[in-house]
Formats: C-alpha cells, sequence, structure tokens
C-alpha cells in the first residue's frame, strides 16, 4: 500500500466525514424522532420497548450532541482501521 | 432499522445467527484473494463512509426519521459479498455502541447485509442494463442505484415486517405501516446514494463494479469464473 494514497485520499476522507458529522450532529440537522422501525413497533403497533440490555461501551459518558460526534468520530477511525485490516488480510499483493 | 434485543423471538434470532454468520464465512471466502492491495484504503474507507452516515437521522415528518443503510451503494461499488463484509463490520461496532442489539447482530445483518446487498445488486443491475440503452452508463448507474436503493429499503422493511409478525402485538395493519413509513425513508435512502455514487462516479469511477475497466470487478464478480486464469493476468469481467 502506498503512503501517498493514505496522505492524499484516506486522512483527507475522514477529516471530511468527522466533518459533516460534527456539523450536522451539533447545528441540530440531525433528527431526534423515532427511526421507521422504532415509530412503527413503539408507536404505531404499541409492543412495550424493551428495558436493559447493552447499552454501548460509551454509555458511561451520558447522552448529548458533543458525546454523539466524539464517539461517532471515534467509532469511524475504529471502522476504517478494522475495514483496512480485514480488507488488507484478504487481498492479494501485486 | 436497527433492532435492539428483547423484542424479537430467541428462536428466529438464533436462526437469522446462523443463516447470516454463514454468508459472512462465505463472503470473506468469496473475496479472499480476489483483488490487490492497492484498493484496501478504499475499501476502509468505504466503510467508515457507511458507519457515518448511518450516525445521522434524516427527519420523515411528522413523527418519525430514517438514516442511510448503504446496503446497494455497496453492492453496486464492490459487488454483494464485500458489501456484507462491510455491513458486518458497521453493524459490529454500531452494537457495540448500544445500537442495536448483540443476539439481534444476526437478524441486523440479515436485513441490512445478506438480504439488501443481494437484492439491491440484482435490481440495480436490471435497473442499470435496461437504462444503459438509452443513456451513458455513469448515468445509468447512478439513476439505477438510486432507484433500486429506494425499493430495496422499501423491501427490507416488508421483510423486516414479516419477522416481527412473530412479535405478540405486531398485527398486519403494522407491518403495513413499517412499509408505509419507509417509503419515504427509501426516498431519502435513494437521494443520499446518488450524492455519495455521484461523488464516486467523478472521482473514483474504477471503483464501482458496473462500470467498464473496474478494478473491482474481480471482488464483485457473482457468478464464479475461473480465478485461476485472472491470476495468471488475464482479466476476468463480471457476469
Amino acid at each position: 500500500m502506498e503512503k501517498e494514497t493514505y496522505i492524499k485520499f484516506v486522512i483527507p476522507a475522514v477529516v471530511v466525514l468527522v466533518a459533516i458529522i460534527g456539523i450536522t450532529i451539533l447545528s441540530g440537522l440531525a433528527s431526534d424522532n423515532p427511526d421507521g422501525f422504532e415509530w412503527a413497533v413503539f408507536d404505531f403497533a404499541g409492543v412495550a420497548e424493551p428495558e436493559g440490555g447493552f447499552p454501548g461501551i460509551f454509555s458511561f459518558l451520558g447522552e448529548g450532541p458533543l458525546v454523539d460526534v466524539l464517539t461517532g468520530a471515534v467509532g469511524i477511525v475504529i471502522v476504517l482501521f478494522i475495514g483496512l485490516l480485514i480488507f488488507k488480510v484478504t487481498s492479494r499483493k501485486e | 432499522m436497527h433492532v435492539p434485543d428483547g423484542i424479537i423471538p430467541l428462536w428466529l434470532l438464533l436462526i437469522l445467527y446462523v443463516v447470516s454468520g454463514l454468508f459472512l464465512a462465505f463472503s470473506i471466502k468469496r473475496i479472499n484473494r480476489r483483488f490487490d492491495d492497492k484498493l484496501v484504503p478504499y475499501m476502509g474507507v468505504l466503510a467508515a463512509v457507511v458507519f457515518a452516515a448511518q450516525l445521522v437521522n434524516f427527519p420523515v415528518p411528522p413523527f418519525s426519521s430514517g438514516h442511510l443503510v448503504g446496503s446497494t451503494l455497496l453492492a453496486v461499488m464492490v459487488g454483494p459479498f464485500a458489501g456484507i463484509v462491510i455491513m458486518a463490520l458497521v453493524l459490529f461496532i454500531q452494537a457495540l455502541y448500544g445500537d442495536g442489539g448483540l443476539l439481534s447482530y444476526g437478524l441486523n445483518l440479515f436485513n441490512m447485509g445478506v438480504f439488501s446487498c443481494f437484492f439491491g445488486w440484482a435490481a440495480s443491475l436490471l435497473l442499470f442494463k435496461g437504462m444503459r440503452k438509452a443513456m451513458n452508463d455513469e448515468r445509468a448507474v447512478t439513476i439505477g442505484t438510486s432507484i433500486a436503493a429506494f425499493i430495496t429499503t422499501v423491501v427490507a422493511a416488508f421483510v423486516l415486517g414479516l419477522e416481527l409478525l412473530s412479535v405478540s402485538g405486531f398485527n398486519e395493519l403494522a407491518l403495513a405501516a413499517i412499509t408505509g413509513v419507509h417509503l419515504i425513508i427509501g426516498v431519502g435512502e435513494a437521494i443520499l446514494t446518488s450524492a455519495i455514487l455521484l461523488y464516486f462516479v467523478r472521482a473514483k469511477p474504477r471503483l464501482i463494479s458496473f462500470l467498464k475497466d473496474s478494478d473491482v470487478q474481480e471482488i464483485a464478480e457473482v457468478i464464479e469464473t475461473d480465478w485461476a486464469t485472472s491470476q495468471e493476468g488475464t482479466k476476468v469481467v463480471a457476469k
């Protein structure tokens, strides 16, 4: 893999993704309404919303737009790295 | 469309864990050694793009919201098998974030990965082949994939609704409601899919498996051809 590809493509792409997510969440453009599944099951059909379950590894940080941006940015980087690892292992060296 | 734990009966979750697990193992086997490592950075970024796009919900007035799933987009760009692998990764991290249950992971992977990637790929291919007679390939792949993304979102919601019929209190009317609300969410999926695809069509068209001279045709191949031939240097063309 060429270092140049990472500098010219991967790093700018991650920066742009984090910036878009940050601006969208912090400016309140993201909707807080229940998604289509939640609305149809819990609101429309009246199925009881389950309590408990796994709250997520970042639940100790609480909730809020800043937490969403921070954890979102961390997630983007994690997915990128694991993705690179998986596809590196499954690729052939030219 | 991320289903949390505690709603769907355990027997159905276990069945779909096995089904999705088998498809994931087969997908990894199918993509193994089928592409050169120069493509690795782009595959990683694609996974990050889908994860990021799923973070933000767009409003569906007045009561609901939706987000991009991205399965059709991935299936058209890198094929259904690589699409399933990327969706498996994205959904796993989301499950660790508490978005979609850990026990429901197999069900979520089936709905948004296995089913949506194959259905979205097939619908896109049909539309692309029909539309390319009337327009150039770049336009045909963008418009065809967007329409397919809309159809796939609605059909995947219907499939989820069928699974939810196993839940007490969820009836045929609710099945119509979940499918109906995804008619609007599907429009958002189509718009976002066309926007992302348009960027790649202009910036990196060789990453789109449907287009000529694509670098990802080998990994996107669905009908197996003689892979040994391609390793000797002959280009394998996706059928």
